[in-house]
């Protein structure tokens, strides 16, 4: 997630990590994670806050003013959840499409590249 | 499905074409796939049972013997290519396994011996540290800055995420391609070799001891 602040709305945040920020913490899957005083009442979100919550690296790039959020480190796996994330990809002809769109199949989800 | 972890979709689409796949087709321009099923390479798959829970976390995904394993190499090659042609050959196969294994699981289901629960889907994905996130962060980073015009503060980040991750080879290739291939090309270049940008590359990385072998997760079937 690239940031040019550190401070977002949790339906960006939940887009672009897979986590959604609730009352109760910040969830994905069957796993919430608490985090007191992230999410504000105006639904905007404490990046710093929910990174060091969710162990997520925070990167400054000085130069050009901008901030990338890490993964999540929670557990020491790539996965902390079974759930499969959901975020939204493209088809090669511009159309959004998300995994959870075949839901009721089962789905092998193979990665390519050209080079 | 199937996704390309590609930054440039001009590239990616005439093999995507090529395909004429009934299935979909898709492009991950960020590489936010990489992250959030742990692909750090390619041919690599996840399995997804039909309520959109993984049954196997990624690992390395081919359901046919590649040719080129048994290909002669012709005496006299560049050193190079005689080089790269050498590692492919030399690529762990389990083409037959895991074929088989995709169709006991379409068939048995949660029943398949190959379908795995949450805890060991979890258990069995990638070990991701502080070092693999922040290369996450930084390979994103680069992307953002190609994309928004500022190529050799990529350049940078990249070099990081390769340091943070070596391990990664998907940010490796994507980032060597980028420099190795010529411009106006209408295919990346496939070997990536050295080059006046980056102090890693393809051929060396492969033509050692580890070959391709260290950067590939096998299936454990």
């Amino acid at each position: 997630m690239i940031l040019t602040e550190l401070r977002t709305t949790a339906d960006a945040f939940h887009s672009s990590t897979g986590w959604e920020p609730k009352p109760e913490g910040l969830c994905r899957g069957e796993i919430c994670v608490p985090a007191p005083g992230a999410l504000a009442t105006d639904g905007s979100l404490d990046v710093t806050i929910a990174a060091e919550r969710l162990g997520m690296p925070i990167v400054h790039d000085v130069e050009h003013g901008l901030w990338a959020l890490g993964s999540a480190t929670l557990g020491g796996r790539a996965l902390s959840t079974a759930v499969a994330a959901d975020p939204e990809l493209k088809t090669f002809d511009n159309e959004p499409f998300r995994l959870s769109s075949l839901r009721g199949k089962k789905v092998i989800l193979l990665a390519w590249s050209s080079y | 499905m199937t996704v390309a972890l590609d930054i440039d979709i001009d590239l990616a689409r005439p093999w995507n074409t090529l395909a004429a796949a009934t299935h979909p087709t898709l492009i991950d321009t960020t590489h936010i796939t990489n992250a959030a099923f742990g692909f750090t390479n390619i041919p690599m798959a996840v399995w997804i049972d039909e309520n959109g829970v993984l049954v196997r976390p990624a690992e390395a995904a081919s359901i046919e013997r590649s040719p080129l394993r048994d290909m002669e190499i012709p005496e006299g090659l560049p050193e190079q290519l005689s080089k790269v042609m050498h590692a492919v050959k030399a690529i762990p196969d389990d083409a037959e396994a895991y074929r088989a294994a995709i169709l006991d699981w379409v068939r048995n289901g949660a029943e398949s011996r190959f379908a795995m629960t949450p805890d060991e889907v979890i258990e069995r994905s990638r070990p991701h540290s502080d070092d693999e996130a922040r290369a996450r962060a930084c390979f994103e980073l680069g992307e953002h800055l190609r994309r928004t015009g500022h190529a050799d503060s990529a350049v940078a980040w990249w070099k990081e995420a390769h340091r943070l991750d070596p391990q990664n080879l998907v940010y490796k290739r994507q980032a060597w391609t980028l420099v190795t291939t010529p411009a106006g090309a209408t295919e990346y270049d496939l070997m990536q070799g050295p080059n006046d940008v980056y102090d890693s590359n393809l051929v060396d990385e492969v033509s050692g001891e580890g070959g391709f072998a260290q950067f590939i997760v096998r299936p454990t079937l």
